[in-house]
């Protein structure tokens, strides 16, 4: 009878280990009142998101990261707990009173298991309210282009290091 | 015998499922990780040279060299002919084979960077594109697809992997679209597959034969050590069972089976020596080995039988004789007072004392003393020399208990109640059987008697009231003899 609980429990505990898949992160619901990554319109095509508008905030967090220079290259590397919003609209033809179609997130916590070069890649889509975090190799593969030299808004010229983001908060020191 | 299963099909049933279950557990896992290994390998290293692939594309496209990526694929086809790798455009049909992706990228730098193909493009997408895994390859998020086939005989393990469209491929390929292909590696394992089968099928031929082997070698081990030594002491105790006593068990073995063989020859030797000693001595002084010894009153019916005329007769007859038929009417005697129940206290010449106890004692009793008389009365003069007995049979409570020196004793009767029964002997003349009251009072509704009688006998003052039991009825009350 001992060992029958025994075995019981351990195999409780093994199951239990197994079946236990790390929480998929919320979206702050705010995210709309943080601070605008893009001065300029989203509202050419690009891989990924195609021919539709995009609008992208970061939080505070994020915010406080700055270009430093080491060995002569600048670098920017978001802090932990950096969330980036980028709002899907349909198509580039957007009204005043549009509600986004999705929501891709980057949001830094290298500790995540799913996560990807430092970030989890978070799409939400907002008809189904449908969370999904993208462990493939897809949005990083494209994300890694803005390390260097590309040909998306402001491009990166000087190639430096912008830890995966296409856009830099305002106040980083490069654009 | 239903339900019987010798020991030997036992045995050998729990080696072969043991073997079996055992060695077929480990050449499973053996084949199953064999054929995992093959797989996963094969897999990492077709993934491996995706990502390589991968890169080359992007290096040999960046700068406009994409026939330098053609030649690549082509000489890696070449020097591995059991490789073939192609770039799938996202409907299926293989690209480089037309001018359409040369179109596009001229009309998005808007000018002729590069020339048209002179080839005819191929209009139909390619049979051999495997929707299911094309169709995940190509979805938003892109997976990479990995899975084996069956060509024809061939076994064929595949790849698709997405070829995204990077922003740095936009400036020639637009930005409208975000898969702009997938990349396609058939690696031929059929040779590799063979040979995992051959080697399952080694293991699995090694492992029947192993088992056949190790099957026979523990079966044979444990006949010789165990199932036949038990087989020759089952032997013995059948035979000792039978009454033969002279077998013993011949094991040579030093182990627990050879002190069991021994055991059982001490046991067979002991219980010969018992079985010979109660020749001689009665049933109740064997059995008083085992119990208390101490006299003590018990309710018997006891039975004594003296040959009539026994004196002239052996004065007449030679010694030889008079010894063969006193065994021969002794002996008769004794088998009926055996199967009536009863236990041969002692001989004593050529009288015979017996014993009754239990159930319906003194009904035995008289039905041993009928069966005597009868057996003499049909065979006297053919079997027994003419002999004949008369029987008394007193009910009573007697002493029992060891009698004798510490030398010699018998555990026998003792009172006036085994007097009285010698008296009743006395008295009783040829074929006759007396009883008294106290065995009357006990059997008179189940014989067929004479009397009462009076009889004066020497000790007693008063006379004693005697009955002869002529025969036994069949039915008590009826006046009905039972078939001789």
């Amino acid at each position: 009878m001992k060992s029958l609980l025994i075995t019981g429990i351990l195999l409780a505990v093994m199951l239990s280990g197994c079946s236990k898949e790390p929480p998929i992160p919320d979206i702050p619901e705010e995210y709309s009142s943080w601070t605008r990554m893009n001065k300029e319109e989203l509202n050419y095509p690009i891989p990924g998101h195609e021919e539709n508008y995009r609008i992208i905030y970061i939080n505070e967090t994020g915010e406080e990261a700055r270009f430093t220079e080491n060995s002569g290259t600048p670098s920017i590397t978001y802090p932990k707990g950096t969330i980036i919003v980028k709002e899907i609209y349909k198509g580039f033809d957007i009204q005043a009173d549009a509600k986004p179609n999705s929501l891709t997130v980057m949001i830094k916590d290298p500790d995540y298991p799913d996560s990807r070069s430092g970030w989890i890649w978070l799409v939400k889509d907002l008809n189904t309210g449908t969370k999904t975090v993208i462990s493939q190799e897809f949005c990083v593969t494209c994300h890694s282009n803005a390390n260097e030299k590309h040909s998306f808004g402001g491009g990166n010229p000087g190639n430096e290091f912008r830890d995966y983001a296409f856009f830099t908060p305002p106040g980083a020191g490069l654009q | 015998m239903k339900g019987y299963v010798p020991v030997t099909r036992k045995i050998n049933t729990i080696i072969i499922s043991s073997l079996v279950i055992g060695i077929g557990v480990i050449t499973f896992y053996f084949g199953r990780s064999l054929s995992l290994e093959i797989s996963d390998s094969t897999s990492e290293n077709l993934i491996r040279q995706s990502d390589i692939l991968y890169s080359s594309i992007e290096n040999f496209m960046l700068p406009g060299e994409a026939p330098l990526a053609v030649s690549f694929f082509n000489e890696i086809e070449s020097r591995n002919p059991d490789y073939m790798i192609s770039i799938r455009r996202t409907d299926g049909q293989k690209a480089f084979t037309d001018s359409r992706t040369i179109n596009q990228v001229n009309k998005n730098l808007k000018m002729e960077r590069f020339s048209p193909r002179t080839e005819q493009a191929e209009e139909t997408p390619d049979p051999e594109v495997y929707d299911d895994y094309f169709t995940k390859a190509v979805s938003i998020p892109p997976v990479t697809a990995v899975f084996q086939h069956d060509e024809g005989g061939t076994v064929i393990f595949q790849i698709y992997k997405p070829l995204i469209n990077k922003p740095k491929c936009t400036g020639c390929h637009g930005a409208s679209h975000t898969i702009r292909g997938v990349i396609e590696i058939k690696s031929n394992i059929t040779a590799s597959v063979r040979q995992q089968r051959s080697t399952i099928i080694i293991a699995g031929t090694l492992f029947f034969g192993m088992v056949v082997i190790l099957s026979l070698f523990l079966s044979q081990f444990l006949r010789s050590i165990v199932i036949s030594p038990v087989k020759l002491i089952g032997d013995v105790c059948r035979a000792v069972t039978a009454g033969d006593f002279n077998h013993r068990v011949s094991i040579k073995n030093r182990d627990e089976i050879g002190d069991l063989g021994k055991t059982v020859n001490q046991m067979v030797a002991g219980l010969h020596e018992r079985y010979e000693l109660s020749k001689f001595v009665s049933s109740s002084t064997i059995q008083s080995l085992t119990r208390d010894s101490k006299g003590k009153k018990v309710p018997i019916t006891l039975l004594f039988s003296d040959i009539r005329g026994f004196t002239s007769f052996s004065e007449k007859t030679s010694p030889e004789q008079v010894v063969e038929l006193l065994n021969a009417v002794l002996n008769f005697q004794t088998e009926i007072i055996h199967e009536s129940g009863g236990d041969v206290d002692k001989y004593v010449g050529d009288e015979i004392v017996a014993m009754f106890t239990g159930d319906q004692a003194p009904l035995r009793a008289c039905t041993a003393g009928v069966k005597i008389q009868k057996e003499l009365q049909n065979y006297s003069q053919e079997r027994y020399g003419g002999l004949s007995v008369g029987i008394g049979i007193n009910t009573g409570e007697v002493i029992l208990g060891m009698i004798g020196s510490e030398a010699r004793a018998d555990f026998t009767v003792i009172g006036d109640n085994v007097n009285t029964a010698s008296r009743l002997c006395d008295a009783a003349k040829r074929e006759q059987v007396l009883i008294n009251e106290s065995t009357f009072t006990h059997v008179k509704d189940s014989i067929r008697f004479k009397g009462p009688y009076r009889l004066k006998v020497k000790g007693k003052d008063r006379y004693l009231r005697i009955y002869q039991v002529n025969a036994i009825l069949s039915v008590p009350g009826k006046t009905e003899e039972p078939q001789a």
